[in-house]
């Protein structure tokens, strides 16, 4: 077929295409906008009404936002720093089949997320977890019940385990942005390494880690079943409280669970928003 | 000349060593990744394990436990149906869609880029509660269609990625004239020229879909829920019931996790070796 023909061939063309976005329409869209919808229409009246956002204003609901704010950027701010030094350890490891095999792991790991992770946290940290134990009889120092694999301090534990091989994978392709020619230059300038990643290196990658930062802090914003199986209702995070608003749990307040699911999802569209003009910026560096 | 001059870093010959913070760095990564899934598999197989740092003794009772379980191949076979289904549809929808955009439909590109990233950022929770609220009508309401609909939606960058990467790596536009000059119709390109020759793709993004499906918790539980129970959820139960039945189920989970991974490896690898053989070719 000839350029020109398939320039005149454009209606049939998005035929092609109709399926894929009927199916997206069907499943993704159109629920979307049913929610932003009914999160304005007041049930009895359907009359518009910001009500259901007043609504989020009790203690409940602006606490699991704080919540939900704190344990996501709490654990992509631990997930970006320590991320960003293993990633550079990996990066500069010296055998290439080390470096593949912890980019591998990396990759599975990052995935395991959700019910056998949090059960594996159990394991190690639970009441009679097996660090938990080996602490107490070996340093004689007891976690519990300062700390709790079921709290916050818990949970932050196992989002980090998924948050790290996610910045690793993040962070990998910035540092080859950094040329061997720049720090040799700096050097033969005088400068040593840690002017050399202050005034260079870090600026650099500031674009990579500010993308990771917002991927990672979405990451964890989104996450439901890590926490699902180990908090429960001891902690109120906005994806809790949504899911508990359509098992029927809370009967009452189906609107004001859209309404929140509406504020989780401005929340995330900030996030990718300013994900995707960073990692804009970080391809600056790649080039040339 | 720049990426030689990196590689040239890592000469092997130098027998560099990795300096000391390399080595911590790289072994608390390794601790922190292991250690819980380490530890889970040999508690699956302890008989106690609390009081000593190496458990008391070994069984298996766990894991005949976890079998003798009722529901345990009732949540298994409607994990395997629903991950299944899943890939089918996926690549029923987005093989297709990816050949088309990129043969034939260029301007289509940056709207396909955008639906594909967007279930990442609705939290799948959000997705729950909009299909719920739509679809509360029979035969769609809380049934394993409308689940398996959602699911597609969540794991569509899984396929998406890979067949993209596949159709690039091929010459899409030459091989669609050489059998359209030789009489062959879209279908007929497709099925015998286009997929052949993306197949490790193909593969590595079912085999991706497969094994996010197979762990899918959130959705499931949300909208279809006991109607129609998988693996995951069986799994959340049994840790309130029995801890060393469901570490038992982890391990299982995790197994098929890592053997999910190990195929997509391997898949990859073999693409890998097919590129450069063509690359040879040339």
């Amino acid at each position: 077929m000839s350029p020109s023909q398939r320039k005149t061939g454009r209606t049939s063309d998005w035929l092609g295409f109709a399926p894929f976005l009927l199916f997206c329409l069907a499943f993704e869209i159109v629920p979307i906008l049913f929610l932003l919808r009914g999160s304005f229409i007041e049930k009895t009246t359907h009359q518009f009404t910001i009500q259901h956002y007043l609504d989020l204003q009790r203690p409940l609901y602006i606490n699991s936002f704080l919540n939900s704010i704190k344990l996501s950027g709490l654990t992509a701010i631990i997930g970006v720093i320590v991320g960003t030094f293993i990633g550079y350890a990996i990066y500069r490891w010296p055998s290439e089949r080390v470096r593949e095999a912890l980019i591998t792991l990396s990759d599975v790991t990052t995935n395991f997320a959700g019910a056998p992770l949090a059960f594996a946290f159990v394991v190690i940290l639970g009441l009679n977890g097996v660090i938990t134990q080996f602490l107490l009889q070996y340093i004689h120092y007891d976690l519990y019940p300062k700390f709790s694999i079921y709290s916050f301090s818990g949970l932050i534990l196992a989002y980090v385990y998924f948050q790290l091989p996610l910045m690793v994978l993040l962070v990998l392709p910035a540092f080859a942005g950094i040329k061997k020619e720049w720090q040799e230059s700096a050097q033969s300038l005088g400068a040593g390494t840690f002017q050399f990643w202050w005034r260079i290196g870090v600026p650099v990658l500031m674009p990579s880690l500010i993308a990771g930062l917002t991927l990672l802090f979405a990451n964890a914003f989104g996450a439901y079943a890590t926490a699902y199986t180990l908090v429960q209702a001891k902690l109120s995070l906005v994806t809790l409280q949504i899911g508990y608003m359509i098992a029927g749990e809370v009967r009452q307040d189906q609107a004001v669970g859209m309404a929140m699911a509406v504020g989780s999802l401005v929340i995330m569209g900030l996030s990718i928003g300013i994900y995707k003009a960073a990692t804009l910026r970080a391809r600056r560096w790649s080039k040339s | 000349m720049v990426k030689s001059r990196s590689t040239q870093s890592h000469d092997p010959k130098k027998k560099v060593r990795p300096a000391g913070w390399q080595i911590f760095m790289v072994g608390f990564f390794l601790f922190y990744m292991l250690v819980p899934i380490i530890s889970t598999y040999v508690f699956s197989v302890a008989t106690r394990w609390d009081r000593t740092i190496l458990p008391e003794g070994y069984t298996l009772e766990f894991y005949k436990r976890a079998f003798d379980a009722s529901y345990f191949t009732i949540t298994l076979r409607n994990s395997l149906i629903l991950s299944v289904a899943t890939v089918l549809v996926s690549l029923f929808v987005i093989v297709p869609t990816v050949y088309w955009v990129h043969t034939r439909l260029a301007g289509a590109k940056p709207l396909l880029d955008v639906l594909m990233i967007l279930p990442f950022g609705i939290p799948t929770v959000v997705m729950a509660l909009a299909l719920v609220q739509v679809y509360n009508f029979p035969p769609l309401a809380r049934s394993p269609f409308l689940l398996i609909g959602a699911v597609v939606i969540y794991s569509m960058p899984f396929m998406y990625r890979p067949v993209l990467n596949a159709i690039q790596a091929i010459d899409a536009h030459v091989l669609t004239e050489a059998g359209q000059s030789l009489g062959a119709n879209v279908f007929q390109v497709l099925s015998r020229i286009i997929i052949p020759n993306i197949l490790p793709g193909i593969l590595s993004g079912s085999l991706l879909v497969f094994s996010t499906v197979f762990a899918e918790y959130t959705l499931t539980s949300l909208i279809v829920g006991a109607r129609f129970k998988t693996f995951p959820l069986l799994l959340v139960e049994f840790t309130r019931i029995n801890g060393n039945v469901a570490s038992a189920f982890s391990v299982i989970s995790f197994t098929i996790a890592w053997l999910a991974s190990i195929l997509i490896l391997w898949v990859g690898s073999k693409g890998q070796t097919a590129k450069t053989e063509t690359i040879r070719a040339r």
